[in-house]
């Protein structure tokens, strides 16, 4: 949550949004969420857990479609897709 | 009683008098017909008030730095469509960003990290490595990241 929060203040290109889970079931619903924490990119791929910063934005910046370069592709560990 | 023990204001109050240096602009975007009573989906909002008090606590806390502006969604049309869902805070640094945003209620794990957001928010530090902020400077097109998490 924290480190969603950092990237946007970071970068003017993403939104952060922390979304209580159970409040909004609906929403949890649609992207599958079962557990917490978990982390959508825009609405398509995600992940569960709570990833160190260097896995935690290779891999949001990977399920964003941003290629990676070597220091990266380094931190990134395996996405997920949601639920169809 | 609110949800925020005096305890816990006036060391908000304490912490933020050394972490604020620039402005914070607090949105809170509530609607009417809000009480703790669950009412079906859509209708009134059980934990706008009790959002609310939280904005208002990190407000008081530092008045000369944290302005809040409340929005009725359901009376300011065009500024409801900046938000899905009520409460939601925003944090900025001025009235017209809003890129770290708070979905339902605050409380539990998220109050630690909305108190953090709006110190990083005030410092303009993301609080990143170098590696990270590099990264970041890849990103070429909007990009949401919605976070879900528990008051537990």
């Amino acid at each position: 949550m924290s480190l969603a929060n950092r990237m946007a203040i970071a970068s003017p290109q993403v939104t952060a949004i922390c979304v209580e889970a159970n409040e909004f079931p609906r929403l949890s619903a649609q992207f599958g969420v079962r557990s917490v924490p978990r982390t959508v990119v825009n609405r398509s791929g995600s992940f569960v857990g709570a990833l160190p910063e260097p896995a935690f934005v290779a891999t949001t910046l990977k399920l964003a479609g941003v290629p990676l370069d070597e220091q990266g592709a380094e931190g990134s560990g395996d996405k997920s897709e949601l639920p169809g | 009683m609110g949800i925020i023990p005096d305890r816990v204001r006036e060391q908000l109050q304490a912490r933020f008098e050394g972490a604020l240096t620039g402005p914070v602009h607090l949105t809170l975007y509530v609607k009417p017909g809000s009480s703790r009573l669950i009412l079906p989906a859509g209708v009134g909002c059980a934990t706008c008030e009790d959002a609310r008090e939280i904005a208002e606590a990190l407000r008081d806390a530092a008045p000369e730095k944290v302005t809040l502006e409340t929005i009725d969604v359901t009376r300011d049309v065009d500024k409801a469509s900046m938000v899905s869902d009520v409460p939601t805070i925003v944090v900025s640094s001025s009235a017209d960003e809003g890129r770290v945003r708070f979905q339902g209620l605050p409380a539990g794990t998220e109050f630690p990290a909305l108190i953090e957001a709006v110190e990083r928010v005030s410092r303009k530090d993301p609080g990143l490595s170098e590696v990270s902020l590099s990264q970041l400077t890849r990103l070429t097109e909007p990009t949401e990241v919605l976070v879900f998490g528990t008051p537990t």
